[in-house]
C-alpha cells in the first residue's frame, strides 16, 4: 500500500495508507490518549478521549489541485470542530494538532464526564496501579471534581458476569472493548449492552453466563477495573507482583505468559505479548489452569515399594537402587528388555536426556512418547518436512491465503489458534473447514465441508484428484521439487472426484471449488487435529501431497500445522523420543518397540524394566494395568500419584513447569524458553535433574569397553595397539549443572535445533505492544512486554531448496462397522477435567458431564431418548454413558467428549471404534 | 591537689541540683505529640476496622516492613466498610524506620504511629507484629466512616423517571 505523509504537531511522519491517526501519532512519538480504542479492534470512537484538531489541504474545486499560499505551501483547511483520532485514517498532507488549548480543554472535559459516574474507589480496586483511567486522569484530567459524590451513579458492587469474571458496573466507562473483543476476535457474541441512560450496563447474553473460552482477555483490555479476574480480586496489589516469563503447559499453541508471583504464590497468569504466537491473548484454561502446581496431591518425596507399600525414601537411595537394577536388567536380558515412555508434557531438555539415557547408557531402542493405548495415532513426521515454513506469522496472513482445516477443532484443542485463524479470515483470507461434525470454527468459515467419519483421507484424495484433473497443480514446483507424479496419478485413479464425491457424500463441485481455492491461493495453511490423526498415515500422506503439488511448502506463510495432543508433543518428536528416529528426525540403527508393543511385551513378560515419565498408561487404558504389573521394575516419574504410579516400584516426584527452566516447542515448531517461578515443592526435582542423576549413577556402573578390549586381547599379543575405544559415557559426561548445559549439547547434536540456543531464543525485536511502562497510549490492557524473547522456529526440510520429495501414496482404510455397530468418535475437550485442571475451581464449572451424543436418526431407529443409559461395547471392553440425542454427528456415529472422567481407553480399539450399543437400566 | 578539690566542687554542686535523668522504667518521660512510635490500626466509633487492605502503606514503606493480605468482607458480618479488608496485616518492627509514610499514604487514617516506644524482642520472629497486636481495642474507635465508604454497599439507584 502507498505510504502517506502527514504532519502531527509539526512532526512529519510517513505511514502506510489506512493507518489510524492514533497509530500514526505513535510512530511520531506523540501520545494521543484513548480508552475505547484498541489496536487489535476496529475503532468505534465511543469515548471521545482522542479528540484532536485535523486539517486537510484545501483543494480548488475547479482544478482539483491543492490551493497554494504565497509561499508556495498548500493552504490547510482546519475542520471547524475537534475530531476523534481513532476513527480517522491518515491522508496525504493532513495536519493534526494534539496539544492545542482547545484539545486539552476537551480532554479535561471528557475525563470529568467519565469520572462523574466512576466511584473512584481506587484504593480497593484491583486495577489500581495498572489502570488507564487512573493514568490518563493523572495526565490529562482535572485535579478536582465538581460533581457531588452522592449524585454519582451507584450499582450493587461486583456481580458475577460469568463463573470466572466479576463485573463492577459503577466503574465501567462503557467503552465496549470487551463486547467488541468477544464479537470481533473471539467470535462469541456473549456480551452486550443493556438498558439506557444511567442504567446502561454490560450484560452477559449467553446461558451459561459469559460462555466464552477467552473471557479472561476482556479483563486485560478493560481500561478500568470494571471487569475483574474473580480469583485475583483479593490477591494483592499489582505493584506487589513480580511477573516471571513462562510458556503455557496446556496445549500445543505454546502461548507466552507470565506467572505473577507474590512472594512464593502464583497470584495470576497474564499473557506476554508475542505476535508470532499468541499476540496478546490467552485462553481461559491457560489463565486459570495453573492451580495444579499448588495441589496438595503433588508428590514431594521419592517413593519405593517395600513389602507391597510405597514408602518414602531419599533421592540418593532411590537413584542408586534404580541404576543398579536397570544395570542388572541390561546385563542379564540386554537393552531390549528395557523400555521408556516419556510424554509430551516434558521439556525438550528432559526429553533429550531421556533418549540419551536409553540409547547410550541402557543400549535400549525402546522409547516412545505415547501411552500405548489403541487410539493413538502414528507419529507425525509431516511437519518436519512441510511444516509452516519458518518466518510464518499467522497474525499477518490475510488476503490471498487459504486455510484448510481438516479434522480439527481448534477451539477445544488449541484455542488461541482459533483466534489466529479467525484473524486470517477477517483480513480477507479463505477459511475452509472440513470435519465430520460441526465445530465452533464453522461459524467463521468461508466454506464448510462435512464428510463421514472415517473418510478424511478420501476427502483429501478427492481434493488431490480435483487439483490434478483441473490441471491446476503448480507445474514448475512439481517438476523441480517432486518425483513420481505419474505413479500418484495412477494410484489416484480410483479416487476421482466423481467417485469420492459419491462415496463420502460431498458434492463434486465442492471438491472443485476447494481445489481451486487451494491451488490458486498465494499461501496455503493446512491445519489438522486429533480427529484427522484418526485416518493415520494415508491422510497425512495425502495432505503432504496436496501441499506439494500445489507448491505450498517451504515458503513463509505455507505449510501444515498439526495440532497434537500435548504442549510439547512436537518437542518429543524433535528430541527423538520415539522408536526408529533419533533427535532431529535422524534414522537410528535399531528400530525399537512402540508404546503399544511395550505394553504388550510387558504383558508377555518380555519387558523387564519400564520407565514412564509424564505419561499415565493405566489411566488412559485401565486394561494395561495387568500388563504393567508384570514388569519387574516399573519406575514412574510424575507430579502426582497417578494410577500408573500406584502400581510402580519407584515413584519419582518431578517439578512442574512453574518450578524449573526449560524450553517447549509449539505446534508451529517454535522453541520457546520458560523460567522457574517458585522453588521446588518438597524434595521434587526437575525431570532433567532426575535423568542426569540417574545417568551419572549408571555411567559409573557401565564398564569401560576399552578396558574389556584390552583384557580380551591381552592373551594374544598381536604387536598392534588396540583400536581406539569409542568415546564412552562417564559420570563426567552426565554432569549437567543447569538446562543451559543441556541446551548447549542439543544445539550441537541436533541439526534442526542449531539456531535454538538460549541466547537466540531470547531475541525480541519490533514487537507491537506496550513499549515502555509510561506509554499509556497503547496500553494493551495488562499484558506484559516480552522480555524473554520470541523463541526460534526451526526450519523445515522443504526450506532446503535442493531437496526433492517423493509423492507417496498409501491406500486409505475405513473402519468397517459390522451389522448394527456404530462408530465411536472421541471429541477433544479443552476442559477435560484431567490432572492439569486440578484445583482450578473456576474452570470446573465448564467441565462437561459425561455423555454420549447420538444422531437423531440412530436414536429413532434404536429407540434411544436423551437420558437413557447406554452400554457401548467393543472387542476391547465396554463403557456406560448417558445418551444425549443431538444433531451434532451424522447417522452411524456416536460422539463422546474426551473427558478424563470417561475411561474411553476401555472400549477404544482405534481412533474410530465400531461399538455395539445397548440400553441398560439405571 | 588543687585540681582534685576543683573537681569535687563540681560534684558537690550537682549533689544539690535537680537530676536531669529520670529513673526509667519506673518513671516514663512523656513524648511529644507528634512522636512516632508503635503503629496502631484504628477503628471507627462503631467498632468497624478502618483498614481496607489497600496495601498503599506497604507501597509507601521505604523499608518494606509492611505485609498486607486482603480478603473480601462477608456482607452479613463485615469487618470494615466496603468490600475489602486486611485479613493479614504485619509490620516487621526491626525493619521499620518510623518515618510515618504509611500514615500519610493511608486513605482511611487506619494506621497511626502512636506513642508507645517500648519495643524490644527476644527473637526476630517476635518483632513481626501481627494484626492482633496492632489493632486497637473495639471501644477505642473514633469518627464516622467517610461517605465514599459508607455508600459502597448502597443499593442501585432507581432509573431516572422521565416524562416522554
Amino acid at each position: 500500500m502507498p505510504d502517506i505523509t502527514l504532519t502531527i504537531d509539526g512532526v512529519a511522519v510517513t505511514v502506510p495508507q489506512g493507518t489510524g491517526l492514533v497509530e500514526a501519532a505513535r510512530e511520531a512519538g506523540i501520545e494521543i490518549p484513548v480508552f475505547c480504542h484498541h489496536p487489535k479492534l476496529v475503532p468505534v470512537g465511543m469515548c471521545r478521549m482522542c479528540l484532536v484538531e485535523i486539517g486537510t489541504p484545501k483543494i480548488d474545486p475547479a482544478t482539483k489541485q491543492p490551493v497554494l499560499d504565497e509561499n508556495g505551501k498548500p493552504v490547510i483547511a482546519m475542520q471547524p470542530n475537534l475530531q476523534v483520532a481513532c476513527t480517522n485514517p491518515v491522508s496525504n498532507g493532513m495536519v493534526v494538532k494534539t496539544n492545542t488549548a482547545e484539545v486539552e480543554f476537551a480532554r479535561k472535559g471528557v475525563l470529568e464526564f467519565l469520572l462523574t459516574s466512576h466511584p473512584l474507589d481506587c484504593p480497593v480496586c484491583i486495577k489500581g496501579g495498572e489502570c488507564p483511567l487512573q493514568n490518563l486522569t493523572m495526565g490529562y484530567g482535572p485535579s478536582v471534581s465538581r460533581f457531588d459524590y452522592d449524585d454519582k451513579v451507584h450499582f450493587e458492587k461486583p456481580i458475577p458476569l460469568g463463573p470466572l469474571i466479576d463485573l463492577d458496573r459503577e466503574r465501567c466507562i462503557l467503552c465496549s472493548r470487551c463486547v467488541r473483543f468477544e464479537d470481533e476476535i473471539a467470535g462469541d457474541s456473549v456480551l452486550g449492552f443493556a438498558n439506557r441512560g444511567r442504567a446502561w450496563m454490560i450484560q452477559s447474553k449467553s446461558n451459561p453466563p459469559f460462555n466464552s473460552k477467552f473471557s479472561g482477555n476482556t479483563v486485560d483490555i478493560c481500561p478500568v477495573g470494571a471487569l475483574m479476574n474473580g480469583e485475583f480480586r483479593y490477591a494483592g496489589r499489582v505493584w506487589e507482583i513480580k511477573p516471571v516469563p513462562t510458556v503455557c503447559p496446556h496445549c500445543p499453541v505454546g502461548c507466552n505468559m507470565t506467572l505473577d508471583m507474590r512472594y512464593r504464590d502464583i497470584k495470576r497468569v497474564q499473557p506476554r505479548s508475542n505476535e508470532w504466537v499468541n499476540e496478546i491473548w490467552l485462553c481461559d484454561r491457560g489463565r486459570w489452569g495453573f492451580h495444579f502446581v499448588t495441589s496438595d496431591k503433588r508428590l514431594t518425596k521419592p517413593l519405593v515399594r517395600r513389602g507391597g507399600e510405597l514408602v518414602e525414601t531419599t533421592w540418593q537411595e532411590a537413584l542408586e537402587d534404580i541404576a543398579q537394577r536397570l544395570h542388572g536388567v541390561v546385563q542379564n536380558f540386554g537393552g531390549n528388555a528395557v523400555g521408556g515412555l516419556a510424554g509430551g508434557r516434558l521439556a525438550n531438555e528432559d526429553l533429550y536426556l531421556f533418549q540419551k539415557l536409553f540409547r547410550e547408557l541402557l543400549q535400549s531402542p525402546n522409547i516412545d512418547s505415547r501411552n500405548g493405548t489403541l487410539d493413538e495415532p502414528e507419529h507425525d513426521d509431516l511437519a518436519y518436512a512441510f511444516g509452516l515454513a519458518s518466518g510464518t506469522d499467522l497474525g499477518q496472513l490475510g488476503k490471498g491465503t487459504t486455510v484448510l482445516v481438516v479434522g480439527a477443532d481448534p477451539e477445544e484443542e488449541a484455542p488461541v489458534h482459533l483466534l489466529r485463524l479467525r484473524g486470517i479470515k477477517r483480513r480477507g483470507g479463505e477459511l475452509i473447514v472440513a470435519n465430520g461434525r460441526p465445530t465452533k470454527l464453522d461459524a467463521s468459515a468461508t466454506r464448510t465441508v462435512r464428510y463421514q467419519y472415517g473418510h478424511e483421507a478420501h476427502f483429501v484424495l478427492g481434493l488431490l484428484s480435483a487439483v490434478l484433473e483441473g490441471g491446476s497443480e503448480n507445474k514448475e514446483f512439481v517438476r523441480s521439487r517432486t518425483k513420481n507424479l505419474d505413479a500418484l496419478r495412477t494410484a489416484l485413479r480410483p479416487f476421482g472426484v466423481a467417485a469420492v464425491a459419491e462415496q463420502i457424500g460431498v458434492a463434486a463441485d465442492v471438491f472443485q471449488a476447494v481445489a481451486q481455492s487451494v491451488a490458486g491461493a498465494e499461501n496455503l495453511v493446512i491445519v489438522y487435529g486429533r480427529e484427522a490423526f484418526a485416518a493415520g498415515t494415508p491422510l497425512l500422506q495425502a495432505l503432504g501431497n496436496l501441499a506439494l503439488i500445489t507448491g505450498h511448502v517451504g515458503r513463509p506463510g505455507n505449510g501444515v500445522l498439526p495440532i497434537m495432543r500435548y504442549n510439547n508433543s512436537r518437542g518429543a518428536l524433535d528430541m527423538g523420543v520415539r522408536p526408529g528416529k533419533g533427535p532431529g528426525y535422524t534414522n537410528v540403527v535399531k528400530e525399537g518397540l512402540t508404546a503399544q508393543q511395550m505394553v504388550q511385551a510387558a504383558g508377555n513378560g518380555k519387558l523387564q524394566a519400564l520407565y514412564i515419565a509424564g505419561l499415565d498408561p493405566v489411566a488412559a487404558n485401565p486394561a494395561s494395568r495387568a500388563a504393567l504389573e508384570k514388569v519387574g521394575l516399573l519406575i514412574v516419574q510424575d507430579l502426582f500419584l497417578t494410577p500408573t504410579a500406584q502400581i510402580a516400584d519407584y515413584v519419582l516426584p518431578a517439578s512442574s513447569f512453574a518450578e524449573r527452566d526449560g524450553t517447549y516447542t509449539n505446534a508451529e515448531r517454535r522453541v520457546q524458553r520458560f523460567r522457574a517461578a517458585r522453588n521446588n515443592l518438597g524434595d521434587s526435582r526437575p525431570d532433567w535433574q532426575i535423568f542426569a542423576g540417574l545417568g551419572r549413577a549408571l555411567a559409573a556402573m557401565v564398564r569401560q569397553p576399552a578396558l574389556d578390549t584390552v583384557a580380551a586381547s591381552a592373551g594374544k599379543p598381536t604387536g598392534k595397539r588396540p583400536a581406539p575405544a569409542q568415546p564412552v559415557a562417564t559420570a563426567r559426561t552426565w554432569l549437567y549443572r543447569s538446562t543451559d548445559d543441556i541446551n548447549a549439547e542439543i544445539v550441537q547434536q541436533v541439526a534442526i535445533y542449531k539456531g535454538a540456543s538460549y541466547a537466540q531464543l531470547k531475541s525480541s525485536h519490533g514487537t507491537w505492544g506496550r513499549q515502555a511502562a509510561d506509554d499509556p497510549v497503547f496500553y494493551d490492557g495488562t499484558s506484559y512486554t516480552n522480555t524473554e524473547g520470541f523463541g526460534v522456529q526451526w526450519p523445515t526440510l522443504a526450506e532446503q531448496t535442493n531437496v526433492v520429495f517423493d509423492l507417496v501414496f498409501s491406500q486409505p482404510t475405513t473402519p468397517q462397522p459390522r451389522n448394527g455397530e456404530l462408530l465411536l468418535v472421541a471429541a477433544p475437550r479443552l476442559y477435560d477435567g484431567g490432572t492439569l485442571m486440578q484445583n482450578a475451581e473456576g474452570l470446573s464449572f465448564w467441565v462437561a458431564q459425561p455423555y454420549v451424543g447420538v444422531a437423531k436418526a440412530d436414536a429413532e431407529r434404536l429407540g434411544i431418548a436423551s437420558g437413557d443409559r447406554l452400554r457401548l461395547s467393543s472387542a476391547q471392553g465396554n463403557v456406560e454413558l448417558y445418551a444425549k440425542v443431538d444433531g451434532l454427528v451424522g447417522p452411524g456415529t456416536l460422539l463422546v467428549p474426551d473427558l478424563a472422567e470417561i475411561p474411553l481407553g476401555q472400549v477404544q480399539t482405534g481412533v474410530l471404534t465400531p461399538v455395539r450399543v445397548e440400553k441398560v437400566e439405571g | 591537689m588543687f585540681d582534685l578539690i576543683k573537681g569535687l566542687r563540681t560534684t558537690a554542686k550537682y549533689l544539690f541540683t535537680k537530676p536531669v535523668t529520670i529513673s526509667y522504667p519506673e518513671v516514663k518521660r512523656p513524648v511529644r505529640e507528634r512522636f512516632r512510635g508503635k503503629h496502631e490500626l484504628k477503628r471507627y466509633a462503631d467498632g468497624k476496622e478502618r483498614c481496607i487492605g489497600c496495601s498503599l502503606c506497604a507501597a509507601a514503606c521505604p523499608a518494606d516492613a509492611i505485609y498486607v493480605e486482603p480478603a473480601e468482607n462477608n456482607p452479613q458480618n463485615p469487618v470494615g466498610y466496603g468490600e475489602r479488608y486486611a485479613a493479614k496485616y504485619e509490620i516487621n518492627m526491626i525493619r521499620c524506620i518510623y518515618c510515618g509514610y504509611c500514615e500519610d499514604a493511608c486513605p482511611t487514617n487506619a494506621i497511626v504511629l502512636e506513642h508507645q516506644y517500648e519495643l524490644s524482642f527476644y527473637d526476630r520472629k517476635a518483632a513481626v507484629f501481627t494484626k492482633e497486636i496492632l489493632l486497637q481495642p473495639v471501644d477505642k474507635g473514633w469518627g464516622e466512616p467517610p461517605p465514599i465508604l459508607q455508600n459502597l454497599n448502597r443499593p442501585p439507584n432507581p432509573p431516572a423517571q422521565m416524562e416522554l
